[in-house]
């Protein structure tokens, strides 16, 4: 920058400060050098094309390039992890896992068109002999019209629950994600599409689009019901796509909601050659609701679905086992429901320290179409009921220390107690 | 679902019906200009209020990281002052304007939001929880401020905000 524009930097600064309080001469010196020094480096950075700046920042409050990185034409990083340790009851086993480390870049490419992504690494080690996962969790684009209508497309999460599209640890309690938003709702549940979404008056927030949709020929695990069906995005068979919708109706301290997604997913035999002509139609739905009011957070979910033709999705498993031993058959879920209810209380605040007990009750109800004739039954822990008593302490609104105890009643094995360790930035 | 290009096209036709009904309604929900006119009648001359060290520090400790201003303008009288202040939601600034009386909020107004989500910290039912609220020790309001399920960043940067106007507030009048 040159000297005649720092004086005129100098001399607007001062015109533009009619009433200096507080400050001594020397401070207010000192201080017109440090924005001096940031003008400068600013004035290096704008080597690079330029970005617009929000039009109230340098105005109203001398941030000196902030906005230029956030209100418009910037990039910016987000983030989040968590760390767990669980012990086994019955077996005595236990595991410490870097569950997942989630990083996302958000791009404003202009006043109205964002780009929103999330990249995930699951158990730390990604490679040919480990079991981590490196995914794409989220990569949409935003074109906002106005609150009211944006639309978006790209690879995006299904507003179905509560956790599926506000999963970050601090924002939930337990260790590990609640049962139901795991078996049920197979969150983080994404699909690619568009759609277009919005909030019409106080509090009241649509989402409603088009999407890709579960091959139930990939499905390989019925304990979880639709969720081993899941594409994600991963060249996705597209030939029966699904639509959603969501409502949801947001006051402090409340929420009242539900979602639906509907759609085929037999892909035409695409995956699994039995399936050709199959519909197998999945339909979720889920409502749920929190409410907090002094100190105390209630929260509650319903969720069920069904996919249609699950007896002749049972057949396929077994046609794919008869041409290759190595495919396991077994009855394919035709229905699947399931609930909570959660409690907690905040029973210390002070500073950015909080701590708040919790318990939850869970229930979980997965039905097969079974097949007596190929010895393909039900799994009996597919009905299942859960009791977590545990609590969290954030030491940070956005850094929690957490520890439960989880009981099953059917499998007993599952019997556990667990730490955890959440941060999100 | 079969792929329908009929059926898509009515929904995207419906879903361009829909935006073009909401396209006035934007983000700038009020310019900064006609807040401060709107609180005093008519826009007074600024006064800028010096971050000394000592107020950076302090500043700091409110908002979690270091105040990125190294002044900041505000508009009084011998009642009000009143600070338009910008921090980060989730992803993005949000744009304030805060109202302060007797050294307490009188009233707050978000002036410009920009990310796609949480716009609920917006409306009166958030906003109203602020009317009345001071500095109590630690420089933390004097409340608890209920939050709006998935808005949770939104929510704090707005507390962190009135904590910091009450606050400057309380420099400029020493």
């Amino acid at each position: 920058m040159k000297k005649s524009s720092l004086g005129v930097a100098l001399a607007a600064a001062f015109a533009a400060a009619p009433a200096f309080a507080q400050a001594t001469v020397d401070q207010k010196l000192q201080i017109l050098q440090q924005e001096i020094d940031d003008l400068k480096a600013q004035a290096r950075r704008s080597a690079a094309p330029a970005q617009q700046t929000s039009p109230y920042s340098l105005d109203y409050s001398s941030m000196l390039d902030r906005s230029s990185g956030l209100a418009s034409g910037g990039t910016n990083i987000v983030g989040y992890g968590e760390v767990g340790y669980g012990k086994f009851r019955q077996s005595g086993n236990a595991t410490a896992d870097l569950q997942r480390f989630v990083f996302g870049f958000n791009h404003r490419f202009d006043e109205r068109l964002t780009l929103h992504s999330e990249v995930e690494f699951e158990h730390a080690i990604v490679s040919k002999d480990d079991g981590g996962e490196a995914e794409i969790e989220q990569a949409w684009l935003n074109y906002k019209m106005s609150d009211a209508v944006n639309f978006k497309g790209g690879l995006f999460l299904i507003p179905i629950g509560i956790l599926n599209e506000t999963h970050e640890p601090p924002t939930y309690y337990g260790v590990m994600r609640n049962q139901v938003e795991t078996r049920i709702i197979p969150t983080t549940w994404r699909e690619l599409g568009a759609g277009v979404h919005g909030i019409v008056s106080e509090g009241i927030r649509y989402d409603v689009g088009i999407t890709t949709n579960f091959d139930s020929g990939k499905l390989d695990d019925p304990t979880t019901g639709i969720r081993s069906a899941h594409q994600e995005g991963q060249l996705a068979n597209a030939r029966n796509l699904a639509v959603y919708g969501a409502l949801n109706y947001r006051r402090p301290g409340l929420l009242v909601g539900g979602g639906v997604f509907t759609g085929d997913t037999g892909q035409n035999g695409a995956s699994n050659p039995a399936l050709q002509g199959v519909a197998a139609r999945f339909t979720m739905w889920d409502v749920h609701a929190q409410y907090r009011i002094a100190g105390l957070d209630l929260q509650a979910l319903y969720a069920a679905g069904t996919l249609g033709d699950a007896d002749r999705i049972t057949a396929a498993t077994v046609a794919a086992n008869l041409a290759d031993p190595g495919v396991t058959a077994f009855a394919a879920p035709k229905s699947m429901k399931g609930a909570y209810v959660q409690a907690a209380y905040h029973v210390y605040k002070q500073g950015n320290f909080d701590v708040a007990p919790f318990v939850r009750y869970e229930r979980i109800d997965i039905k097969q179409a079974e097949d007596p004739g190929n010895n393909l039954f039900q799994n009996p822990n597919n009905n299942e009921r859960i009791k977590t008593l545990g609590v969290n302490f954030w030491v940070h609104p956005k850094v929690v220390v957490k520890a439960d105890v989880e009981r099953y009643a059917t499998d007993k094995s599952q019997d556990r107690f667990e730490l955890g360790l959440g941060f999100m930035f | 679902m079969n792929w329908r290009p009929r059926r898509s096209l009515a929904l995207l036709m419906l879903a361009l019906g829909a935006a073009a009904a909401g396209w006035v309604r934007g983000e700038v929900y009020q310019e900064p200009d006609a807040f401060v006119a709107e609180v005093f009648g008519t826009r007074p001359e600024p006064k800028v209020l010096w971050l000394t060290k000592d107020i950076q520090a302090q500043a700091a400790a409110i908002l979690g990281h270091p105040p990125v201003q190294l002044r900041q303008r505000y508009w009084s009288d011998a009642h009000k002052s009143v600070w338009i202040l910008e921090e980060i939601g989730k992803e993005e600034l949000i744009t304030a304007g805060f109202v302060v009386a007797e050294g307490h909020i009188d009233h707050v107004r978000v002036l410009v939001y920009r990310e796609s989500r949480g716009q609920e910290v917006r409306y009166p039912s958030f906003l109203k929880q602020f009317k009345e609220a001071k500095l109590a020790q630690g420089d933390r309001l004097d409340r608890e401020i209920d939050g709006v399920a998935g808005a949770t960043l939104s929510v704090g940067a707005m507390e962190r905000m009135a904590r910091l106007a009450l606050f400057f507030d309380r420099m400029s009048r020493q």
